[in-house]
Parts: structure tokens; C-alpha cells; sequence
């Protein structure tokens, strides 16, 4: 073996034991903790569907009943589109599970409801919150921390960077490497050249915005925002700025390079097929998460895609986006089930390399770039790169309010023709309604 | 040789017996008023069943629209202030108003066309059993698969911007503009409601009986004056059928606009059963989306109100 191949594999070790040291660990009956139900327990948990998640949680179930016999998991799966209003109403009539799956954005709704039960510090062996948040990258934890204390924790942090056909690129005689944008200028000087239009039907768009949900057009509209040094709450969550000078620059952005790159009027693109379009060879670039890989290299695109950094208005001055999917636990479950449920959480999350194995999802833990599963994921230190520049997704109690009032405020803009200010400020005016109460 | 009649009643007996004790008093109902207890005894199965998921939910609805409930906290009452800020709400105005642009053009086109079709129907036709189990196909299929189904043949490549393009026309933007999505869901209504109450129109013109028709014809009358002496006038209880049904099932619209468009683009399909669901379960504003449904129910009462009135004022007159 030589020097490098034992450097490696040195390093490969401590990257695994930092990591199981980190998360606290897989449960083990030795690390079982003193306040650890000795009776049966049944817990139950809800997650959103997602083909290799789905698979991934339901093997881990049965590897906890192997650690703690004592202990039953119900599994209920539910698909992303119904899990919130499920998971609201079950909370609200006392029917919630113990374990709650939800996008991170809706954790601060549920901590202002008082409906979460913050993370066991003896379960996690950890003396102080603090130690914990340690044990993850900087702001890993933001969107699961309130008051001083963790009440979620991430089982994905995704970045969004951009990815590039390479078929596409090739086919206009482009490099994917060398042509690659780094700023929304690159973006729209690519257009033309990568933008194909048949008559009067665009056939492959260069880029395009997401329109198939207020979610995602929040989600690229927000780092845009911050890009131009501006931000849409503030952090309290008590005022938004969705009229700002900074708002409008990147409002008026949006539809320039739209106007250049895309056709918003044509997608295929659905809330559960988001990169549809993308797989479909009807985009050029598409801006997405690393979740997004299994999924692409499945498709007609195999491995002929590249992915590059979140195109910048400033490469020197990078702000881009941070959204995730996090585990909470129900506050008003009884105390048995509590310990158990924060158990089993940390059970899942102990080992973050199989999750980016199985359901390729990047949990903001230290020293999972270091595994060898990460480096042999496609473009892993691209979208680690992106994560290190990232805001967490607007957290706020009204969330989905503010989503949709930016998401109706690009819409009037991009398919109206509504000027970007005019546009806003009736945003800003719904939103100051909704905040007010 | 005489025959003694058959006793029809049992003999008396030779003593009156003693009067029952007033525990053992039967009580001594007429055959109606039997017959009405009965009638009530079989309906109050379906009675409780609606009283407990129909009127309760209907009861509930109404208290919450006067409280602050977010689905966690208990409701707080707040009187009438969900009310008055509906009032003052431009986003639930313009739902409102989409929801009226959605009931009254899909309304009115489904009378000429459903009594069309069913005018068509009801005479001699080759395959007509076969024609009106397809025309019919629209009314089975689940209202998410017919989204579906739709969302793909109005893509920019779909079916229908095909055979517009072998015209010569443009792509339109169907479900991707503000000033089309509208006219694409409300086209959907038009085509799923038509063959719907196209079977109530063929059931109001088989019960119109012959003689009628018969009578016209010795007296001269041709097919247009049958139809508009006989037929139209004697369809009037199935038109006003036809007509509250259309308006309700239209004011309800929901999971084509939540499938297809989520309300997009800029609102544009917003109708109102959307908003109150986005309302109460993505916005968590349950007396603020009880108001709305309030709104709501007044609204298909007042319009069914006013139908039944101009549709019988004609007969009371008589």
C-alpha cells in the first residue's frame, strides 16, 4: 500500500470516528441512557415520501429494534405535498405522531405554537446545547435552534447549485468547465447561445426560473436578494423588506435574465418532478440540490451533467441558499416516549454517510466531506462550497404567507409585465397585513 | 240452504274486561301517523350520520368564523372581526371574484350544450349507446387524473397547441398566464359538468309524455315550435335542477385549480375553496378560513335563493 492510499485510508478512519463522535453515536446498549424507558415503548413516526429516504428510515427501524428491543417504531409515510396541513391538524386535535418530519422553514411556526419538545441532552451525552451545535458546521443548526436551545435536528441541508448539460453545452459548442457562469451576467450573455427556439415554440430553454411552486420561487428569489446586499426578514421575523431598493434589483434580475435565458411559459416541471424539465434535455442549467443527483444520473443525462457554483451578482461576495428537512419531537407526548423519540433521532442521524449513500442528502454535520462517500459523490465539494455561502431559507411564522406573496410578485412581473417595484410593494402590503396580526 | 256469515271480528267477550293498568296503556295511532313513524324510524340512521358529519361541521364552521383559531391554541372569540377583515382583504376580494368569473362561465355554457346533447340523445341514433357512455366519460374519470390529463395536453407541446399549430395559431400559454389559466380551468368545468347534466335534461325529456308531441304535430307544429311550446316549457323544473346543482358544484370548485395551477399564475385561479384550504392549513387561520366558507355558504344560498324565486314566480302568477 502506498503512502498515499495509507494517508487516505488514515484519513477516511478519522473522518468516521469524528463523525460517529460527533452525532453522538449509533445507540448501543451500552450507551443506553439512565432515564431510558426499561419497558415497552411504542413510538410513532411521520415522514415525507421520497423513494430512497422512504427505503433508508425503514431499514434504520429495523436496525433500532436490534438496539432496543423494548422499543416499537410505527412508520406513517405521507407525501410532501400533504405532510404540513396533516401534521398541523394532528398536532392541533392531539393526534400528532412522536417523531415529526417537516421542512425546516416551519419549525420556528411550530416553536412560536409551543408544540416542540426540546432535544435531550442526556440522550446525546452532551452537557450544554452549545456542545451539540458544535458538532455541526457553522449555522448547521440555525433553522432548529430557538432561544438558546435545539428543538430539530437536520437530516438534510441542501445547497442549491447550478447544473449544466453537458450535451447542451457541447451541442453549442460550449465547455461545461470552461464556459461555466459564475455571475447572472454569464447567465445572460450564455443565453442566446444556449437557447433554442423553433418557430414560435422554445424547444430547450437556457435556464429558467422555477414557477412550479411559491416555495421554490422564494428559494431562488432569496439569495438574489442578499446577493445585492439586502435581506427579505428581518431577524426577529417581525418586518419584512420584500419592496427594498435590494428586493427590486433582484426582482428586475429575475426578469431580465428570463427574458434572455427562459420561457416560463413552457415547463414540465411539477412539485414532485421539480428537475423535470432539466432530465428532459428542455433545459440547459438548472439550479437544484445535491438530493437531486441520484435522480438526474438515472435519466437519459447519466453522468453528462456538471455541476458549478450558484451563479453570483458579485463572485467576490457569494450568498446563496440553505434549505432542509428536519426531525422534531411532539411535546405533548408522554416522557417515556420523548426519550425514545430523541433516541431514535439520534440513532438515525448517526451515521450522516449512509444517508448521502442511500438518499443522497447532506446532513451540515462536521467531517462528512472527509468520508469516502463523499468523495466519491458527483461534485460534493461544489455543493460544499455552496453550503459554506448559504442563509438558511427565510424562517418565520408565516412563512408560507411570505412564499406566496413573493411567489405572486415574480408571477406578476414575469408573466404580466408588472414592473418589479409596483410589484413588490403589493407584496410588501400583503405581507405588513399578515404581520401585523 | 242458509250458511251462518264468517265472524269478521273475534267474539266479544261476555263481561267488559277490566281497564288496563295505565303501565300497560298502548297508545292507539292512526295508520298515518304509523306510517310517519315509521318513516322517521328508517331515515334517522342517515339522520344522525349527517346530523354528526354534516350540521356539526356546519355548526363548528360557524362559530370559528368568530374566533382567532390557529389550529393549536384554543379558538379566541373575536366577534365579527374576521368578517370585516375579509371585507377590507384585496386578496380574498379578488378570489371572490374569481370564483364568480369561474361559476358564471362555466354555468352558462353547460345549459345550451348539456340540453343539446341530451335533445340529441333522446332521438334514434346509430350507436347512441355507445355515443353516450363516451360523451359520459368525462363524469367518472377522478377529478386528479382528469387534472393530470388536462395539465399535459395544455403544455406548450400538449395536444391542443398541436392542432392549434396545424391552424397556423400560435402556442398559447394556457396554464402559464394570468389572462389564460382562468379560461383553461373554467374550459375543464364546461367539459366534465355538460355530459353530467346532459343525463338530467335526458331524463326530464323522456318524462315529457308523447301526446304532446303528437298533438302538435296533427296541429301543424314543426320541430322548433315543439321545442320551444312543449319541450322548453315543460323542462323548466329540470333546467332550475340543473341550474342550482351547476351553480353549487361550480362554487366548490377545488382540486382542478389545486392540481393544475395551485391558484397561479398571480393568483389568476385562485378560486375560493382554494384560498380557505390554503387559508386554514398552509396559513393556519381556521376562523379567518370559516369566515370565508360563512362567505361562502351565503353566497350558494342566496344564489339558489334567487334562481328557485325567478324560476316559480311564473307559476305562482298562474
Amino acid at each position: 500500500m502506498n503512502h498515499w492510499k495509507i494517508s487516505r485510508t488514515v484519513s477516511s478512519l478519522v473522518a468516521a470516528a469524528m463523525l460517529t463522535l460527533f452525532t453522538g453515536g449509533a445507540a448501543t446498549a451500552a450507551d443506553t441512557p439512565a432515564n431510558f424507558p426499561k419497558g415497552n415503548v411504542t413510538i410513532e413516526i411521520w415522514w415525507h415520501e421520497y423513494g430512497p429516504f422512504t427505503a433508508y428510515v425503514k431499514e434504520l427501524i429495523q436496525a433500532y429494534k436490534s438496539v432496543r428491543p423494548n422499543v416499537t417504531v410505527n412508520p406513517v409515510v405521507t407525501s410532501s405535498g400533504d405532510i404540513n396541513q396533516k401534521l398541523t391538524v394532528a398536532l392541533a386535535t392531539g393526534t400528532g405522531p412522536d417523531i415529526m418530519d417537516q421542512d425546516a422553514s416551519f419549525y420556528e411556526l411550530y416553536y412560536a405554537k409551543g408544540v416542540l419538545e426540546p432535544l435531550n441532552l442526556e440522550v446525546f451525552g452532551a452537557k450544554s446545547y452549545d456542545e451539540v451545535l458544535a458538532r455541526y458546521t457553522p449555522g448547521g443548526l440555525a433553522a432548529g435552534t430557538f432561544g438558546g436551545k435545539i428543538y430539530a435536528l437536520p437530516y438534510q441541508g441542501n445547497s442549491m447549485s447550478l447544473f449544466l448539460s453537458n450535451k447542451a453545452f457541447e451541442a453549442a459548442g460550449l465547455s461545461p468547465v470552461k464556459d461555466a457562469p459564475r455571475t447572472w451576467n454569464d447567465m445572460i450573455a450564455l443565453g442566446p447561445k444556449l437557447k433554442k427556439v423553433q418557430g414560435n415554440r422554445t424547444v430547450q430553454k437556457a435556464f429558467d426560473f422555477p414557477y412550479h411552486s411559491p416555495r421554490w420561487e422564494m428559494q431562488m428569489f432569496q439569495p438574489l436578494v442578499e446577493q445585492f446586499g439586502g435581506k427579505l426578514l428581518s431577524d426577529d421575523g417581525k418586518t419584512a423588506y420584500l419592496n427594498s431598493p435590494e428586493a427590486v434589483k433582484a426582482l428586475t434580475l429575475w426578469r431580465d435574465v428570463t427574458k434572455a435565458t427562459g420561457d416560463p411559459k413552457t415547463t414540465m416541471n411539477t412539485p414532485s418532478n421539480p428537475n423535470q424539465d432539466f432530465i428532459d434535455g428542455r433545459t440547459a442549467m438548472w439550479v437544484t440540490g445535491p438530493w437531486a443527483t441520484s435522480q438526474i444520473r438515472q435519466s437519459q443525462l447519466k453522468d453528462g451533467f456538471t455541476v458549478v457554483s450558484y451563479p453570483q451578482v458579485d463572485p467576490a461576495k457569494p450568498h446563496t441558499i440553505v434549505y432542509g428537512w428536519m426531525w422534531g419531537v411532539n411535546k405533548a407526548k408522554p416522557e417515556a416516549n420523548k426519550i425514545v423519540a430523541w433516541d431514535f433521532i439520534r440513532f438515525m442521524l448517526s451515521k450522516p454517510e449512509e444517508w448521502l449513500a442511500k438518499a443522497a442528502f447532506v446532513q451540515p454535520v462536521k467531517g462528512v466531506s472527509e468520508t469516502p462517500v463523499a468523495k466519491s459523490f458527483p461534485f460534493f465539494d461544489v455543493h460544499m462550497r455552496d453550503v459554506a455561502t448559504a442563509s438558511w431559507y427565510i424562517r418565520s411564522e408565516f412563512t408560507n404567507e411570505i412564499g406566496q406573496a413573493v411567489g405572486r410578485a415574480i408571477e406578476r412581473t414575469v408573466y404580466d409585465g408588472v414592473d418589479p417595484k409596483a410589484s413588490l410593494d403589493q407584496a410588501q402590503a400583503e405581507i405588513d397585513k399578515v404581520l401585523k396580526k | 240452504m242458509p250458511v251462518a256469515p264468517l265472524p269478521t271480528q273475534a267474539p266479544r267477550p261476555a263481561t267488559a274486561p277490566a281497564a288496563p293498568s295505565a303501565g300497560r296503556r298502548r297508545l292507539r295511532l292512526s295508520l298515518s301517523a304509523k306510517q310517519a313513524a315509521f318513516g322517521i324510524a328508517i331515515l334517522l340512521p342517515t339522520l344522525a350520520v349527517l346530523a354528526i358529519f354534516r350540521f356539526l361541521p356546519m355548526i363548528e364552521a360557524f362559530y370559528l368564523s368568530l374566533t382567532a383559531y390557529d389550529l393549536v391554541h384554543p379558538p379566541k372569540f373575536v366577534g365579527l372581526a374576521n368578517f370585516v377583515s375579509l371585507a377590507q382583504d384585496p386578496l380574498f376580494l379578488k378570489s371572490a371574484r374569481v370564483s364568480l368569473t369561474y361559476v358564471l362561465f362555466s354555468v352558462v355554457p353547460v345549459l345550451p350544450l348539456s340540453l343539446g346533447l341530451a335533445v340529441l340523445f333522446n332521438r334514434s341514433l346509430f350507436i347512441k349507446n355507445v355515443l353516450r357512455s363516451a360523451v359520459f366519460m368525462p363524469v367518472v374519470m377522478p377529478a386528479v387524473v382528469m387534472a393530470v390529463v388536462w395539465t399535459f395536453m395544455y403544455q406548450q407541446d400538449g395536444v391542443i397547441n398541436t392542432l392549434l399549430g396545424w391552424l397556423g395559431i400560435d402556442p398559447i400559454p394556457w396554464l402559464r398566464s394570468s389572462s389564460s389559466a382562468l379560461w383553461a380551468v373554467i374550459l375543464i368545468g364546461i367539459w366534465r359538468a355538460t355530459p353530467y347534466y346532459m343525463v338530467i335534461f335526458l331524463a326530464g325529456l323522456q318524462a315529457i309524455p308523447a301526446d304532446y308531441y303528437d298533438a302538435a304535430e296533427i296541429d301543424g307544429a314543426g320541430d322548433w315550435a315543439k321545442f320551444w311550446h312543449i319541450t322548453l316549457p315543460l323542462l323548466k323544473p329540470t333546467t332550475l335542477l340543473v341550474i342550482v346543482m351547476n351553480v353549487i358544484v361550480a362554487m366548490k370548485v377545488f382540486a382542478v385549480p389545486l392540481i393544475m395551477t395551485g391558484g397561479g399564475p398571480a393568483d389568476s385561479t385562485r378560486v375560493l375553496p382554494l384560498f380557505i384550504y390554503q387559508t386554514a392549513f398552509e396559513f393556519f387561520d381556521m376562523g379567518r378560513a370559516a369566515a370565508m366558507s360563512v362567505f361562502l355558504f351565503v353566497g350558494v344560498m342566496l344564489f339558489s335563493f334567487i334562481q328557485v324565486r325567478m324560476f316559480t314566480r311564473g307559476d305562482e302568477q298562474r
